[in-house]
C-alpha cells in the first residue's frame, strides 16, 4: 500500500510551483545543458557568444510568434493547423506586393495581415456555421493557402531585392533581416518580443481572454452563461491567422525571398512548443509564457544540436523525445 | 448468515487525503452476507471516497480493507471486480453509442467458433437479465437514445451481470422515477435474501428505512452514528449528518406576489431536425407572476429540461409555435447570451457537465456571466473581481478559497457557485432544472432559502423537479407537465405530493 500524498505538506506545494513554471525549469535545464556541451574556443563555450545568443533569439521569433496564436486557439478547445501555409502564402504576398505589384510598405504589409485575418476568420467561420471539426477546417485550409501560394509565386520563390526602381522592394523592408539597439538585437527579436508581451497581458486581464478560457473548460458551460462563444472563437482563429501571416513577413524580410513552400511544418513545432509549455490541448489551461519559454527551449535545443554537428535526423529524433517527456509531465501534474 | 464471525466487506481505520483535505479519517463499516447497508451524509462526508476505495477506483489510502477475513488491495477497479465486488457509479460508466447489449457485455463478450462476438447469445442474456430487473427494453437499442432513469437501470443489470457478491450503489434512485425505483427497491431486496452484499449510499432518507438494515451516517470524514435501519428516525439521522438539530428545511410559503413576469400560450417547438430521447414542448401554457415560485413537475421524460432550454434560447433548433410574453413584452430568445439580455437566467441540470468548469477557479466560475461588465475598456480588475464575487458567494454562504479549484467544492457548493452566476446577471426570471439533485440536506435548505430570497426580492421563479416534496414544499404553484404538454396546474395550498404524482402518471382529469 503506498502513502504516497497522504500527509500534506511543503512536499506538495514545492511539486505546485515546479508543475506551474514547469516550462521555464525545463527551458533553464536545456540551457545549463547547452553550456556544458557547447564546444569552445579559449575556455568559452561558442553557445554562450552574444552572435550565437541572437541567432537563438531570431530563429524563435517566427516560430514563437505562430505559437502564441496558436496558443489562444487551443485555449478555446481548437487546432489550426493551416498556420505553416498561412507563414508561406504571406511571405509570397509580400514579396509579389513588394516587388512585382509595386506596391508601398505599408500597403503592402497592412494588405498581408489583413488577408491573414480574414482567412483564419474563414477558417474560424466555416467550423462554427457548419459545425465541423476545427481540425478537418484547418487541414483544408492548409491545401488551400499552399494551393494560392504556389499559384500567386507561380510555383518558385520570388527574390526581393531593394532600391527605389521599379521590380525593387522599398529599403525599409530589409530592416527585418537587420539588428537595432546598437547593432545587437536582431529586429524580428523585437517584434516578437512586443506581441508576447501584449498576448501575456491580454490573456491575463482581458474579458474575451475569459470567455477564451471559459470556452475550453466547458464550452456548455460557457453558453450557458450568455458567453457568445461562436464569435469568440471565430476570432481566436483570426488572430491565430493574422499572427501567422505577421511572421510570413518576418520571413520574407529575413531571408529577403518569398517562396510558396516555405513553412511546412511549423504548425507542428508551434504546437510542439504551446504542449512544452504547458498548456492543455483539451482546452481551458495554459499561458503564453508557457509557449514562449517552450518556443525558446525548441530554439536553444536546435541550436546546441547543430552548434554540436548532431546529425539532422537525430535531432529530430531528440525532439521528438522532450515533447513526449514534456507532455508526460503534464500528466503528474496534481490536478484538482 | 452461516459464518456470522467473518463480514463479507470490513474496512476499518480507512484514512484518505486529498492535498490538504482528509476525505476519510479512520473510517469502517462492515456489511454481511445478506445484509443493506447504507452510508449516509452530507456531500463531501467522505461516502464517496470511502466506496470508491472498496471498489479499487481509488489507492494510496491508510488502513485495511478485508474481503471474507482477508486483507486485500486493489490496484484498479478490475482487482475488485475479480474478489466479486462491483460499482455502480453515479455518474454511469455505460457508452452511449454502443446497445444496451453491448454495454452489458463491454470487455467480455462471448465469442462464436468463427471467432466474431456472439450477438445472439448477448442479446438473449440480455433480455433476461432486464426481465430480472423488469423493465423491457430492445437489446440492440444505443444506450445514449434512453432516458436517464432507464440508463440508470442498465447499469444496475451490468454489475447483476458480473455475478458481484459486493454490489456498491452510489445515488441510484436519484434519476429513477417513483416506479423504477420500487423495482428497484424489490431487485435489491432479491439480491439480499440471495446472499448479497449491498452498500447503499443515497440521500433520500425516506426510502433507506425501507431498503437497508443498517445505516453508518458520516460527517466531515468521520463516523458519527451507526444505526439499526429499522429504528431509524429522520431527526436522529439528520442530526448525525448535519452535527446540529434540523432546522425546518422548507421555506414559510410568502404571499404577495406583482404583475405577471412570464405569461406562455399554446407553447411549442417542432424541431428542424429529430433529437432522440428529447420530449421538446408541445403545447403548454402558463403565467410565473414575480416574486413567485411556479414548479414544473412531472415523470422523468415528460419535457421540464425540454422547455426551460427552449426558453432560454438553447434548446432544439426549429420553429416556435405559441407565444411567449416576458414582463408583457412578446419575445423569442434566439441563444443564451440574448435570453441572459432579456433578463432570464438558467442553472441548468447537470452541473458537472453544464454549469462550471472544474478545473478552473470559483471566482472564475462566479463572474463569467458578467466579466463584460466587470471590464473597464475590456479589461478586468483582480481587486473587482473578488470582491463582486466574494459578495455573491458570502451572501450564498460558500466558504473555500476564490482561487481553488471549483472540482473541489462539495456538490452543494459547486451548486450556489451556479446560481451565484445566475444571480449575478440580476435576472428577472431565474429557470433552475433540478437545482439540488445529487445536494446534502444542509445545502438543500440553504437553496430553498436563496430562492425564497430572490423571490422576496421580485424575482419569478420557474423550477423544475422530480421531487415531489420539493415541489411541494417550496413552490406556490405547481404545472405538471405530461408528454411535453401541461396537463394540470396545482396550488401547493391545498394539493399535496400524492396528488402531485397522480397528476403527473395522468390518473385524474
Amino acid at each position: 500500500m503506498t502513502t504516497t500524498e497522504f500527509l500534506p505538506g511543503r512536499g506538495a506545494a514545492v511539486a505546485a510551483t515546479l508543475f506551474r513554471f514547469q516550462s521555464l525549469f525545463g527551458l533553464v535545464l536545456v540551457l545549463v545543458a547547452a553550456i556544458v556541451f557547447s564546444p569552445s574556443h579559449d575556455g568559452f563555450p561558442d553557445f554562450l557568444t552574444g552572435e550565437n545568443l541572437f541567432n537563438v533569439v531570431r530563429a524563435t521569433a517566427e516560430i514563437g510568434i505562430i505559437a502564441i496564436g496558436m496558443t489562444f486557439v487551443i485555449l478555446a478547445g481548437g487546432i489550426d493547423l493551416s498556420v505553416g501555409a498561412m507563414l508561406g502564402l504571406a511571405a509570397v504576398g509580400s514579396a509579389v506586393l513588394l516587388v512585382q505589384d509595386g506596391f508601398g510598405l505599408v500597403p503592402a504589409v497592412l494588405l498581408v495581415l489583413a488577408a491573414g485575418l480574414a482567412f483564419g476568420l474563414l477558417q474560424g467561420l466555416a467550423s462554427a456555421v457548419f459545425g465541423i471539426q476545427a481540425f478537418i477546417v484547418t487541414l483544408a485550409g492548409l491545401q488551400v493557402a499552399r494551393g494560392l501560394a504556389r499559384i500567386w509565386s507561380g510555383g518558385q520563390g520570388v527574390a526581393i531585392a531593394y532600391g527605389d526602381g521599379p521590380g525593387e522592394a522599398p529599403v525599409a523592408f530589409s530592416l527585418l533581416g537587420e539588428r537595432t539597439f546598437g547593432g545587437l538585437v536582431p529586429v524580428p527579436a523585437v517584434i516578437f518580443a512586443v506581441v508576447a508581451v501584449a498576448a501575456i497581458v491580454f490573456l491575463r486581464t482581458s474579458a474575451f481572454a475569459r470567455h477564451v478560457y471559459a470556452i475550453g473548460g466547458n464550452e456548455k458551460a460557457a453558453r450557458l452563461s450568455g458567453v457568445a462563444v461562436t464569435r469568440v472563437k471565430v476570432l481566436v482563429y483570426g488572430l491565430s491567422g493574422l499572427l501567422a501571416a505577421l511572421a510570413g513577413i518576418i520571413h520574407a524580410g529575413q531571408l529577403n525571398q518569398g517562396s510558396p513552400n516555405d513553412g511546412a511544418g511549423y504548425e507542428l513545432d508551434a504546437i510542439a512548443a504551446v504542449v512544452i509549455g504547458g498548456t492543455a490541448l483539451s482546452g481551458g489551461r495554459g499561458s503564453v509564457s508557457g509557449t514562449v519559454a517552450g518556443a525558446l527551449l525548441l530554439s536553444v535545443l536546435n541550436n546546441i544540436l547543430t552548434l554540436d554537428n548532431v546529425e539532422a535526423n537525430v535531432q529530430l529524433l531528440i525532439k521528438g523525445l522532450v515533447i513526449v517527456a514534456a507532455a508526460g509531465l503534464q500528466r503528474l501534474r496534481p490536478g484538482p | 448468515m452461516e459464518e456470522p464471525g467473518t463480514p463479507l466487506v470490513a474496512m476499518t481505520g480507512v484514512s484518505k487525503a486529498y492535498g490538504g483535505t482528509l476525505a476519510c479519517d479512520h473510517v469502517g463499516f462492515t456489511v454481511r452476507r445478506g445484509e443493506v447497508h447504507a452510508l449516509l451524509g452530507e456531500n463531501g462526508a467522505g461516502k464517496s471516497t470511502l466506496v470508491r476505495i472498496l471498489s479499487g477506483d481509488v489507492t494510496g489510502y491508510h488502513g485495511t480493507v478485508e474481503v471474507d477475513g482477508q486483507t486485500v488491495t486493489f490496484g484498479s477497479p478490475l482487482d475488485a471486480r475479480r474478489r466479486g465486488i462491483a460499482m455502480i457509479p453515479q455518474e454511469l460508466d455505460l457508452v452511449p453509442g454502443l446497445s444496451v447489449a453491448a454495454n452489458i457485455f463491454l470487455g467480455r463478450e462471448p465469442h462464436t467458433k468463427a471467432g466474431t462476438a456472439d450477438r445472439k447469445r448477448m442479446h438473449r442474456e440480455t433480455r433476461e437479465l432486464l426481465a430480472r430487473i423488469g423493465i423491457a427494453l430492445d437489446p440492440k437499442r444505443p444506450v445514449g437514445e434512453l432516458r436517464t432513469g432507464e440508463q440508470q437501470l442498465v447499469a444496475i443489470a451490468k454489475a447483476l451481470a458480473l455475478d458481484a457478491r459486493v454490489l456498491v450503489m452510489d445515488e441510484p434512485t436519484s434519476a429513477l422515477t417513483g416506479t423504477e425505483a420500487e423495482r428497484l427497491a424489490e431487485v435489491i431486496g432479491e439480491l439480499r435474501d440471495a446472499g448479497a452484499g449491498i452498500v447503499y449510499i443515497s440521500h433520500r432518507l425516506g426510502e433507506i428505512g425501507r431498503i437497508a438494515d443498517r445505516a453508518t451516517v458520516l460527517r466531515n470524514g468521520r463516523v458519527t452514528g451507526e444505526f439499526a435501519a429499522r429504528d431509524l428516525s429522520a431527526e436522529q439521522v439528520t442530526e448525525a449528518m448535519l452535527g446540529r438539530p434540523v432546522q425546518a428545511l422548507f421555506r414559510v410559503r410568502h404571499t404577495g406576489s406583482t404583475g405577471e413576469l412570464l405569461r406562455l400560450e399554446n407553447f411549442a417547438l417542432r424541431p428542424r431536425r429529430y433529437r432522440p430521447g428529447r420530449r421538446e414542448p408541445a403545447g403548454i401554457t402558463l403565467t410565473v407572476r414575480r416574486g413567485e415560485i411556479v414548479g414544473l413537475g412531472g415523470l422523468l421524460g415528460s419535457g421540464r429540461t425540454e422547455l426551460l432550454e427552449t426558453l432560454f434560447g438553447a434548446g432544439t433548433p426549429g420553429r416556435w409555435q405559441g407565444r411567449m410574453w416576458l414582463d408583457g413584452r412578446e419575445v423569442r430568445p434566439r441563444s443564451p447570451r440574448h435570453a441572459v439580455r432579456l433578463g432570464l437566467a438558467l442553472v441548468p441540470e447537470d452541473r458537472r457537465i453544464a454549469g462550471l468548469a472544474l478545473d478552473h477557479s470559483v471566482r472564475a466560475n462566479t463572474v463569467l456571466s458578467v466579466v463584460d461588465r466587470l471590464a473597464t475598456a475590456g479589461f478586468l480588475r483582480r481587486r473587482r473581481e473578488n470582491a463582486t464575487a466574494g459578495e455573491v458567494l458570502g451572501e450564498l454562504g460558500v466558504s473555500g478559497a476564490l482561487a481553488d479549484p471549483a472540482g473541489t467544492l462539495s456538490g452543494g457548493n459547486q451548486q450556489k457557485v451556479v446560481l451565484a452566476r445566475a444571480l449575478l446577471t440580476e435576472p428577472d426570471l431565474l429557470l433552475l432544472d433540478e437545482p439540488t439533485r445529487g445536494v446534502d440536506v444542509g445545502a438543500k435548505a440553504e437553496i430553498y432559502r436563496l430562492l425564497a430570497d430572490a423571490a422576496a426580492r421580485g424575482i419569478g421563479v420557474l423550477l423544475a423537479s422530480s421531487e415531489p416534496a420539493e415541489l411541494v414544499g417550496v413552490c406556490d404553484r405547481v404545472v405538471v407537465l405530461r408528454d411535453g404538454r401541461s396537463e394540470r396546474e396545482l396550488d401547493t395550498h391545498d394539493a399535496g405530493e400524492a396528488e402531485l404524482l397522480a397528476a403527473a402518471m395522468g390518473e385524474i382529469r
